[in-house]
């Protein structure tokens, strides 16, 4: 008998979703999908709102990630006003990115992913969890929690606080960086660096042994890769031109501003989910299906830059770049969890040779105008990809329109195509009518979804006619009477 | 807290987010070290960040809830997460007042309805509906204190680590903590 | 100059003739709670928060309106009274759409001090969710009537320190608001000479600079105070400092 079964909520991710296998009358798995159980309206109530408001605004879109919405309201709020930050402010504010991208990739290495490589897929779920590694592991999950505390401190010495800081404007950054910060910036990195080299060497001999198996088929499949790109080609986070690749590793397109965001990609709506699927345009829906995040920006840059992060990332295409790509290109899924940690060292090296430039600790810092303009675009990478801000203004500054793709959202075609591979991949088929699917293999489904470290959250939109539910309860909770109106 | 204070039971220790942003439980996380301290004399037996555990138990000591009520699941877990627990917190603004979520009551759900699915959508446009699966929103979006009894409100957007543990460390010890002054009182 | 005695939560003292009870409180070192005071600008008693009790409780007057008398006695921290600030404070919020988190004077609002002052920790009356504009028609300042709580100190700074009256009050009940000129877009008042004196008055993030953003405002509150006693003095400095 036709059936469906649901994981709700997926748990260790950011935000709402679940997953639904949809089994067949003969048992077998006809589908999986991944819904997004959350939407909030942002693009609708930022409506008559000053647009000096947006990035203390959007930054409540999600507080793993408030930099990346701050930076990129910041960005569209330069173009708006018709300036260019001064020098010192843009590395400042790439300083900001790079802090968090260090700390957003360690909150999902150690405190969300971790567990299940390190506890294993088929532990105990109450301990499979950052409590749980605490018990096991403490010396490496206090490290994991200091590396993401460095980010995390590193943002409040620059921007005043740790979550939603509103330190970047239009036009620049508000403060300087100070001696105290460099200073200690320097006294930490050494403790830093040694924790991702040893969650580095730790992962390898995980991928040499037992992970071989997920790195097969958590979500390999070929693929558009979308990202940010320095014109000299080498990783880049805040600015640049927009890149795409396939998994041949041909330039799809290239030098792609976000101004035409709207020309390249797609969005389209599907009735199962609040979040939508971003597709590239001129390859149709869903045949545009692109990554974005870790991934992609490793599959896009040519290198990154700095001596140390060159070199894990030649081993990283070494160890995991396909054939025909001619080990260029990497398709997994699941290579995502070993890119965030190439990506913490490409984080760790930028930063020490921003912190070094005297440049960043006084002089200009804020490019200051009017309005100059009714329509603007900025974009910036977020710890999970390529983040766009879409705003149009009246003459006096207020927002009459907001569109913003967020950066998970693009994943979310090659998210559902991950959870049905791996569901193909560990559950046995045909499923007899009455059986249970074991929790260790629902557990891989979902971490199917946490190689991608989605951020829910940043789901946005308000929808349609609402159903009216209405229930009387007790304080203590008891459903007294109620009525629903469809 | 030392040794002699470690009581034999440890509580059970209950995260929940709504409508929120996660940012109340990143500053959860912000707690660093002081994690291994809790974790001496709290279990966690349900959240979304540090648990795999899918249905919120019953028998919770302290369930911190970050989020507004936006939608039928939120509400659903709110009076579920009330009726299994002792002393429940209303966590960071959202939960406290509404806070940015609650700007979505500015507007009729008729008018807010097609921005996102219809006029930003390219490929076919549509209203997300699948019961059982994708929640319907709530005509208004609320906070805590407007579906379920709350016991403490920790405001904050969100509050700071050093909040948290301010009243954290109180409850760990069976005491109701005293919120007073800017440092642990002041909303934003 | 001549005193009068008068006893505040039991304390005798002499007061000058002519102060108010917000005046004697002050020199009593008893701080009370405002949000329409403000130094310079002449008291209205709008926002109800310096409620004390007369005499034996059965009247409540406004501090800053009230004029001292031989005799009088006050109390000015009663259960009654706490729950009367603190219900003030909860309307407040209630009454218009106080976002804190993104708001510009978010950490610079003196409504947010007043929160923690009365030790409010949520609010229990229901949020009416007005629907509120910002009028930015001004090339260099904005009013967001989402944040105003009708203090009126706008209305009183461009009245009595600049005197050009750009702002008033109109319509009744919930649909009172701030107007410019003849209820115009700020921005087409030709009166508003952009001195900026509302800006520093207001005690919310209801009045701003266009270019500040979130948490950015910088109040400069005391300017009010600075401006009348040079006007009326000829004082240009703190009292105390040379010219």
């Amino acid at each position: 008998m036709a059936r469906t079964i649901t994981i709700d909520p997926v748990t260790r991710i950011e935000g709402h979703a679940k997953i639904t296998l949809q089994l067949d009358d003969a048992g077998q798995l006809a589908d999986a999908r991944f819904h997004v159980a959350e939407v909030r309206g942002f693009e609708t109530f930022c409506e008559g709102h000053p647009f000096t408001e947006m990035g203390g605004l959007t930054a409540r879109i999600c507080g793993i990630c408030p930099v990346s919405h701050l930076l990129a309201a910041a960005k569209t709020g330069d173009k708006l006003l018709a300036v260019q930050p001064p020098p010192a402010a843009r590395q400042l504010r790439r300083l900001l990115n790079l802090a968090q991208i260090c700390q957003s990739h360690a909150l999902s290495f150690f405190h969300l992913s971790s567990p299940d490589f390190l506890l294993g897929w088929e532990s105990d779920p109450a301990r499979r969890n950052v409590f749980g590694l605490m018990a096991a592991d403490p010396a490496l999950a206090r490290a994991g929690i200091r590396l993401r505390q460095f980010g995390q401190h590193l943002i409040a010495l620059l921007a005043g606080r740790k979550i939603h800081a509103a330190w970047a404007v239009p036009g620049g950054v508000r403060s300087p960086l100070s001696v105290e910060a460099r200073d200690w910036i320097l006294t930490h990195l050494p403790e830093a660096k040694a924790t991702v080299a040893q969650a580095l060497a730790l992962y390898k001999t995980l991928l040499d042994g037992p992970l071989q198996r997920e790195q097969r088929t958590f979500g390999d499949f070929p693929s558009l890769f979308m990202a940010l790109i320095a014109s000299d080609g080498r990783w880049e986070c805040i600015e640049g031109a927009i890149r795409f690749v396939d998994s041949n590793g041909q330039i799809v397109a290239d030098g792609l501003s976000e101004d035409d965001v709207a020309s390249f990609l797609g969005e389209a709506v599907e009735p199962w989910s609040y979040l939508k699927f971003p597709y590239y345009k001129p390859l149709g829906y869903p045949a545009g299906l692109y990554r974005v995040g870790p991934l992609a920006r490793l599959n896009v840059c040519e290198r990154i830059g700095t001596p140390w992060a060159d070199r894990e990332l030649a081993e990283f295409r070494q160890r995991s770049g396909t054939a025909a790509s001619g080990g260029r290109i990497v398709t997994s899924s699941f290579a995502y969890h070993h890119a965030r940690l190439v990506e913490i060292v490409a984080c760790l090296e930028g930063i020490e040779q921003l912190v070094s430039e005297a440049s960043l600790m006084g002089g200009r810092i804020r490019a200051h105008a009017d309005l100059n303009a009714n329509e603007a675009v900025g974009v910036s990478e977020a710890p999970r990809g390529t983040l766009f801000h879409h705003y149009r203004v009246d003459d006096n500054g207020l927002i009459t329109r907001v569109n913003l793709i967020i950066a998970t959202g693009q994943n979310n075609l090659a998210m559902n195509r991950t959870v049905l591979q791996i569901a193909r991949e560990f559950i046995p088929t045909p499923v007899a009518d009455d059986a249970e699917i074991p929790e260790p293999l629902l557990n891989r489904v979902e971490a199917g979804i946490r190689c991608f470290d989605p951020c829910l959250s940043c789901s946005t939109h308000a929808a349609g006619q609402m159903p009216l539910h209405i229930a009387l309860v007790d304080a203590g909770g008891r459903v007294l009477a109620e009525r629903v109106r469809d | 807290m030392t040794q002699e204070q470690v009581p034999t039971r440890r509580l059970r220790l209950a995260t929940v987010w709504l409508a929120g942003c996660s940012g109340c439980h990143m500053s959860l996380l912000d707690l660093d070290e002081w994690l291994f301290e809790l974790a001496r004399w709290a279990e966690i037996v349900y959240s979304p960040i540090a648990s795999d555990t899918k249905v919120f138990p019953e028998n919770v000591d302290i369930a911190l809830v970050e989020g507004a009520v936006a939608n039928t699941d939120n509400r659903a877990l709110a009076l579920l997460l009330r009726a299994r627990s002792r002393l429940v917190v209303a966590f960071g603004d959202c939960a406290v007042t509404g806070n940015v979520p609650a700007l979505r009551n500015l507007w009729s759900c008729q008018s807010v309805l097609d921005r996102s699915y219809g006029e930003l959508a390219d490929q076919t446009p549509q209203h997300p509906h699948a019961p059982g699966v994708v929640p319907e929103l709530l005509e208004r979006v609320l906070p805590l204190h407007q579906v379920i009894a709350v016991d403490l409100f920790v405001p904050g957007c969100p509050p700071s680590a050093a909040r948290i543990r301010a009243v954290l460390q109180p409850l760990l010890q069976g005491r109701m903590p005293v919120l007073e002054g800017a440092d642990l009182l002041r909303f934003g | 100059m001549t005193v009068v005695t008068m006893a505040i939560d039991g304390e005798p003292l002499a007061v000058p003739v002519g102060s108010t009870l917000l005046q004697a409180c002050h020199q009593r070192g008893v701080v009370l709670p405002t949000l329409c005071h403000l130094d310079g600008l002449q008291p209205v008693g709008a926002c109800r928060l310096c409620l004390l009790e007369l005499g034996g409780g059965e009247r409540l007057v406004p501090a800053c309106l009230t004029p001292v008398a031989e005799g009088m006695v006050v109390r000015t921290d009663t259960l009654q009274l706490r729950a009367w600030r603190r219900l003030t404070v909860e309307l407040l919020f209630a009454e218009g759409n106080h976002v804190c988190a993104c708001c510009v004077a978010n950490g610079a609002c003196e409504l947010q001090d007043a929160a923690v002052a009365v030790g409010l920790d949520h609010v229990s009356v229901a949020y009416q969710y007005p629907r509120r504009h910002v009028d930015a028609s001004h090339p260099r300042f904005a009013l967001d009537h989402n944040h105003c709580i009708l203090c009126t100190r706008c209305v009183r700074a461009c009245d009595e320190l600049e005197g050009a009256h750009v702002w008033d009050v109109a319509w009744r009940g919930s649909h009172c608001q701030i107007i410019a000129g003849l209820d115009q877009p700020w921005g087409a008042v030709e009166a508003c000479t952009s001195c900026g004196q509302c800006v520093d008055a207001c005690p919310t993030g209801a009045l701003f600079d266009k270019h500040d953003g979130s948490s950015e405002r910088q109040p400069q509150r005391e300017r009010a105070a600075l401006l009348r006693q040079a006007r009326e003095t000829r004082q240009w400095h703190n009292q105390g400092e040379g010219p």
